[in-house]
């Protein structure tokens, strides 16, 4: 390279010139972050208001025949049984999947893996512990998470940080934030910046600080490229994760849009040493659970994020209540099932909270007011268990619900009946609604180009 | 098909779901003796105190309390001056009604300054307790003063329970009386008067004829769980007094199909209640334990000979008289007059009340420490 | 008459030879992502021990068995990374402040509002070479360098800017990953073999779980890991520190699958003496146990399933209902079961038998299948989805012990595979409560602890350790175990003379740990590589001088 060529300056050349403190756009090339979809016009107040992906998980599936009355073709009405009836209220705001299939093409149903990862990344394993394609929340999240400080906020109530159901491949899982302070530590802590609040001058620390991480960054390009092929794209995965950390700094660098339905939450307190022994008793589960969906609902309210994660119980259901010997999923296989009943009574109750869990959930987005809606309207949230009925692993007709307005671009009140289709049509579905630009999603059997067109406006 | 579950099925459940929460304990972990011992440490101490369901052991009422009588003997005018005018509260007034003799002395402290009207104490038939003396006539003898029997609650005659007699009737003391329940709460996160009971010689833990049961002080605290109650099989170093144990009495014993009893004989035992520290030498005492198949828990019952200034002194001393509802002159004379045991070889006068004491146990490890390094102060 | 007596003294030499170490396929370069652990062991080491990590990172993916396989395929997600910076600016921030910054710099800045290049690039050069493993290029430093001149500059703070380029460090892949570099094998014996700073890195996370110090760094520069010689007296210098114990508890650490105790609870109503107190306490009571048999005592691995000795704390004498002279606070004390007490081995440990429960009960087929996958190096493989469960309530014939309720793993044929190799293991521990506290009848029934590994019948609990003892898959486990572990690889069929040669030197030395532990580290086989890393070293060619033009044109 020869030395004469005219040369762009380096950023960090620019900033330097810049560090007395003063006006930020001045000399800088615009970042994609700054811009929405079409590369044109900037955030700006009186744009429509960005529609945001979330998903929700727990575990065990329904109870058969007394959760959601199945329905010979799909329709507007969701009739919720006993199990479900605490989501009553939010028919209205979501539609139901039965019906659709889960075909293996040969390969082994690992019992509480299969059915999540071939819902959610359209393949199913063919070994334990595989996962070979991205979870759709990580697609969404490569549209629409580079305008955030955080691509993807990631919690779970369970107390198993590994156990998040959001990963680009088996090595490569987001873990789940499991305490409601570092949740809280983690968004609203020292890198929050408050759009709502008066004053703003960008922090020439911070103007600093990524002109260093830039200048690192630029290196650490050079060293990847020295690399084999099998490492290099681990190391492609870490850069792609700095840049995260300096998108967040350039964000913090620009006034943010204030925010009306932005309201910064007060610090959960630490739980006691007595509760950190007992996380995954059902009513500690349930209390994490509310904070959490507090803390992520504000979180995506104040434009932290647009893509969260947010788990109740774990594949597992490694839950239970104080003083019983089996777990939720214990319970499943070994409790009997009672002649008049019909149903196992004791799971019968997890199935109960797990879906007053999601109403909860629901409840705490539709309560932040957002223009002239609510948050949810604003929102498309993918809840999904990994069975059916957990007492036999069934990875039939998973029950699958899809929750918001997704910003006017989804219909609700619906009950779809799949008629055996691939369970990758709903998670297409979504994806589509959010704008990714997927022809056919999933593998195999699973694959899919075929949107539920009757959700869709 | 929605189907709400009958009254049945849920009670069926209901009974499943707690006999789940109890299968868990049902496993045995019989308590094997280690090297010939077997070792509990004392939880639970309440005086035995029988009550009817309507008072009817006290049929002149319960007894009047310390704050009643020094407020009867008020005039209007001095009720106003000593509670700012009726403002103070109870809790505040208790100082003031406390220091009602004639100089302003502390009636607790100085009993026999004034003359309170007589007690009411027990008159009923029946009390927990074991016949002490030997007799059902209550007559005196060379060790007892005359006095009155009780029958138990199971039909046995000759109970003697004079401690019953005298405080049975006091509010405080009764079932559910805050003084005792205080004291309890207290010893069980202190570590302050913890009794412990180690049975030495032990082949058989449900059956052994020759066994010997002594009494130590323990020096570790209850190591707790969750829900507050002592962790069975932990262990407790012994207080020591130099080379020696503190305390340290012992008694030869037996146990048969798990209940332990032994001969009688004086021992010394630490005790601690209400602010007061206490080394009670119960005379004649003997101990019943009923040991639990699984050898984790042991309840039973302690009898004896109480000596009575003993216990004055800790009532004197003890904070919440308010709670008790007790008056310590009136208390003073009318324990003087119901001892039943030991008189004194000058005046005859009985220095003792017979008594019992129902105890609960945990299994526990006692130590003997090998240097003795660990001492407590009082 | 020299012929044959120099023939006779070669053949006697040879006969009377050590046999020698057999060749290995050689692993293939990789990139290792430092555990939490060892990420706390560097900083300390660097920084000094009143360094905080504040956070910490996500956790490896255990892989073939064990964590620190795991570490060659393990990526860093946003959040991931997120956490590393976090940690990264923390420390860097501790540093430099105004307590500590004087312990840490060998130069001091000749105004602390103004650059100081030379000062600068002291640092970043001492403590770059201790934390990149090697000395850090010309163009590794002047990143630093340039933070540290830009910050003066502009915010007239040196040490702020020495605070950001440290960070940046300790988020670089050459911090956060143990990178293999290669050179040819100058000996011939094989292809390739790791650089000198490679050799030391393996050396020292092998043996002491940490970065390696200036030391071993000197000796590697000087050459001295070139030699067998060599290698051997720093492995001899490095076994005889007491810095070893980390090393060696690290290892069991990922054997012993710890990092299930994080998320290990017990119903606080069926086990009331199980506390957090009594979680900790296990896992530190079975390393103690270890590190007393293994490397105090010098006894054989196979005691370790039929030992009395163990060491205990208040919190943990309740569990195991044996008494304890301090009762509280977790003073640790040895402890002996007596002869006539059940309880031997580490299998009959709170920390193992608990481990293998469930939070309200306990599981002989979670207990058999750890036998099985963390002692045994078996593999059990995963359950059919297709369980018909139905079988398994009977409401006629309530099943009393956990025995009966596995009656039908072993009848149905789906099941039967599997369960008959880990349920009758697991049984012979079922006198242990889901809490690890012993009991002789379950639901009233007395409990049949009998059971059999392998064809080998035992009575109980302490008979199930003494057939694991000579279980010949136990000690072939361990040293299969050990290897992968110091290699950061799953071994392949190129090893299998390898293997078979360490085995019975193991077996050789009484199946002492200690021993099994030097062979390793001094073995060739550690630093056996089979091909060139696509990485040959620190950053070269025309990139490098790019960099050096951009920072001289920065230069004011």
């Amino acid at each position: 390279m020869s030395i004469l060529l005219p040369r762009k300056p380096p950023r960090r050349q620019v900033l330097r010139g810049l560090l007395g403190g003063g006006v930020v756009s001045v000399g800088l090339p615009l970042l994609d972050c700054f811009l929405n979809d079409n590369g044109t016009a900037l955030a700006a107040t009186g744009s429509p208001l960005p529609v945001r992906f979330g998903t929700w998980y727990w575990g065990m599936g329904h109870t058969p025949y007394n959760a959601v009355a199945p329905k010979a073709q799909s329709g507007h009405g969701i009739v919720f049984l006993e199990e479900t009836k605490a989501l009553k209220p939010f028919e209205d705001q979501l539609n139901f999947f039965s019906g659709f299939g889960m075909p293996l093409d040969g390969r082994s149903n690992y019992t509480h893996f299969t059915g999540w990862v071939g819902n959610r990344t359209g393949t199913v394993p063919q070994k334990q512990g595989e996962i070979v394609s991205p979870t759709l929340d990580l697609l969404v999240a490569d549209e629409i998470g580079n305008r955030t400080p955080f691509k993807t906020i990631d919690a779970s109530s369970a107390g198993l940080a590994q156990e998040n159901y959001s990963a680009r491949n088996t090595e490569s899982r987001a873990e789940a934030i499991i305490s409601p302070v570092e949740l809280y530590t983690r968004i609203f802590g020292a890198d929050f910046v408050d759009p709502n609040a008066n004053e703003f001058s960008p922090d020439p620390n911070i103007m600093l600080e990524k002109s260093v991480l830039s200048a690192f960054m630029e290196a650490h390009q050079r060293f990847i490229s020295t690399l084999g092929a099998a490492d290099r794209d681990r190391m492609d995965e870490y850069f792609t994760s700095i840049r995260q950390i300096e998108n967040r700094l350039a964000l913090q660098l620009q006034k943010p849009e204030p925010n009306e339905a932005c309201l910064v939450p007060t610090k959960p307190s630490a739980p006691s040493s007595k509760k950190l022994t007992r996380v995954r008793e059902m009513p500690n589960v349930i209390e994490t659970h509310e904070v959490m969906a507090q803390l992520m609902a504000m979180a995506v309210a104040c434009n932290q994020t647009h893509v969260f994660n947010l788990v109740f119980t774990d594949n597992f259901a490694n839950v239970r209540r104080v003083g019983e010997s089996y777990t939720h999923h214990l319970l499943t296989h070994m409790e009997l099932i009672d002649s008049e009943l019909g149903y196992q009574p004791l799971a019968f109750w997890f199935n109960e909270r797990c879906s007053e869990a999601f109403a909860t959930y629901l409840e705490t987005l539709s309560s932040i007011r957002e223009g002239d809606g609510t948050l949810l309207d604003n929102c498309l949230i993918f809840a999904a268990s990994e069975t059916n009925y957990a007492k036999l692993h069934t990875i039939d007709s998973i029950p699958v619900y899809l929750a918001g307005k997704a910003g006017g671009r989804m219909k609700t009140g619906m009950h779809i009946v799949g008629g055996g289709d691939p369970i990758t049509r709903v998670g297409y579905t979504a994806m589509q609604i959010m704008g990714v630009p997927l022809r056919r999603w999933g593998t195999k059997s699973l694959q899919t180009s075929r949107p539920i067109t009757e959700i869709m406006i | 098909m929605p189907r709400t579950p009958s009254l049945r099925s849920r009670l069926f459940y209901l009974v499943l779901f707690f006999c789940t929460c109890l299968v868990s304990p049902f496993q045995s972990y019989a308590q094997k003796p280690v090297d010939g011992t077997l070792g509990f440490v004392v939880r639970d101490w309440f005086t035995a105190i029988y009550n009817s369901r309507f008072v009817d052991e006290c049929p002149e009422g319960l007894a009047v309390s310390n704050d009643e009588i020094w407020w009867r003997g008020l005039s209007k005018e001095d009720r106003a001056r000593l509670t700012d005018n009726g403002l103070r509260s109870n809790l505040n007034r208790y100082p003031t009604a406390m220091r009602r003799g004639p100089n302003g002395e502390n009636v607790c402290l100085n009993p026999t300054v004034v003359t309170d009207p007589p007690m009411n104490v027990v008159e009923g038939r029946y009390s927990y307790g074991v016949n002490l003396d030997g007799d059902i006539d209550g007559s005196a003898t060379t060790k007892n003063c005359a006095h009155e029997n009780f029958t138990h609650p199971d039909g046995t005659p000759g109970i003697d329970n004079q401690m019953y007699r005298l405080i049975g009737c006091v509010y405080g003391w009764r079932k559910g009386g805050l003084p005792e329940l205080i004291a309890h709460e207290r010893r069980g996160t202190s570590g302050l008067g913890m009794i412990l009971i180690e049975v030495t010689g032990v082949e058989d833990a449900r059956n052994d004829d020759n066994i010997t049961v002594t009494f130590y002080r323990s020096i570790d605290q209850f190591a707790l769980d969750g829900s507050g109650r002592p962790l069975p099989f932990s262990s407790y170093n012994i207080d020591m007094d130099g080379d020696g144990a503190r305390y340290g009495d012992s008694l030869k014993g037996a146990i048969r199909n798990g209940v332990l009893t032994t001969v009688r004989g004086d021992v010394s035992l630490p005790f601690y209640g209400n602010y007061n520290f206490m080394h009670p030498v119960i005379k004649d005492m003997d101990l019943r334990l009923e040991i639990a198949t699984e050898g984790t828990t042991a309840d039973g019952l302690i009898t004896g000979y109480y000596n009575v200034d003993r216990f004055l002194y800790y009532v004197g001393g003890m904070v919440g008289h308010t709670s008790a509802a007790d008056s310590c002159p009136a208390m003073y004379r009318a324990a003087h007059e119901l001892a039943d045991g030991y008189p004194d070889p000058e005046t005859g006068r009985c220095t003792h009340l017979s008594t019992a004491f129902e105890v609960s146990a945990y299994a526990a490890f006692i130590i003997h420490p090998k240097n003795n390094t660990r001492q407590t102060a009082r | 008459m020299r012929a044959v007596f120099a023939l006779l003294l070669s053949f006697v030499l040879l006969v009377g030879c050590e046999q020698p170490e057999p060749p290995t396929d050689g692993s293939t370069p990789a990139m290792r992502r430092l555990s939490n652990e060892q990420y706390r062991n560097v900083i300390t080491d660097v920084f000094g021990p009143h360094i905080t990590v504040a956070g910490q990172a996500d956790s490896l993916l255990r892989t073939e068995g064990l964590l620190a396989l795991g570490a060659q395929t393990a990526r860093i997600t946003p959040s991931g990374f997120e956490k590393f910076y976090s940690m990264a600016r923390s420390i860097a921030q501790q540093v430099v402040n105004e307590q500590n910054r004087s312990g840490q710099f060998q130069c001091e800045p000749a105004s602390i509002t103004e650059p100081d290049d030379s000062c600068a690039k002291q640092f970043f050069s001492d403590v770059g070479r201790l934390l990149y493993r090697r000395p850090p290029t010309t163009d590794e430093l002047a990143i630093p360098v340039t933070a540290a001149n830009d910050s003066a500059v502009s915010n007239g703070n040196f040490y702020a800017g020495i605070a950001l380029g440290l960070a940046g460090m300790l988020t670089s892949p050459q911090f956060l990953f143990v990178i293999d570099t290669t050179e040819p094998d100058a000996l011939g014996l094989s292809k390739w073999q790791l650089t000198s700073h490679a050799k030391a890195a393996r050396l020292s996370f092998l043996l002491w779980n940490t970065t390696p110090n200036k030391m071993l760094l000197d000796a590697a520069e000087a050459g001295e890991l070139d030699t067998q010689e060599g290698v051997d007296a720093h492995v001899d210098r490095m076994m005889a520190s007491h810095r070893l114990e980390a090393g060696v508890r690290a290892f069991f650490t990922d054997f012993f699958r710890f990092e299930e105790f994080d998320t290990l609870e017990k119903d606080s109503i069926i086990y009331p003496a199980f506390s957090a107190q009594v979680i900790d306490d296990s896992k530190e009571q079975l390393l103690l146990t270890v590190l007393d048999l293994l490397m105090e005592r010098k006894e054989d691995y196979r005691n370790l399933f039929t030992t009395k000795k163990t060491f205990l704390t208040g919190p943990l004498a309740r569990v195991y209902r044996v008494p304890t002279s301090r009762p509280t606070g977790n003073a640790w004390e040895p402890y002996e079961f007596s002869q006539s007490d059940p309880r031997a081995g580490v299998l009959m440990q709170v920390g193992f038998a608990a481990l293998a429960s469930h939070p309200g009960r306990s599981s002989p087929t979670l207990r058999g299948m750890a036998i099985r996958e963390a002692f045994l190096c078996q593999h059990i493989p995963s359950p059919p989805g297709d369980v018909d469960f139905s079988q398994f309530e009977d409401p006629e014939s309530p099943d009393a012990t956990a025995k009966d309720r596995l009656e039908a793993h072993s009848i149905e044929p789906a099941c039967a595979g599997c369960h008959k190799i880990m349920d009758p293991i697991g049984l012979g521990l079922e006198q242990l409560d889901g809490s690890a506290q012993f009991r002789t009848t379950e639901n009233e029934t007395v409990i049949d602890a009998s059971g059999e590994l392998d064809g080998i019948p035992f009575e109980d609990g302490a008979g199930l350790g003494r057939v694991m003892s000579q279980n010949p898959a136990t000690t072939a486990c361990l040293a299969n175990r050990l290897t992968e572990y110091a290699l950061g690889r799953p071994l392949g069929a190129g090893d299998r003379n390898y293997m078979e040669y360490l085995e019975q030197k193991f077996a050789d030395t009484g199946y002492r740990f200690p021993d099994l532990l030097r062979r390793i580290a001094t073995s060739r086989a550690l630093y056996a590589v089979s091909e060139p890393a696509n990485n040959a070293g620190p950053l070269q060619g025309a990139a490098t001088s790019a960099t050096t033009l951009a920072i001289a044109e920065s230069q004011p």
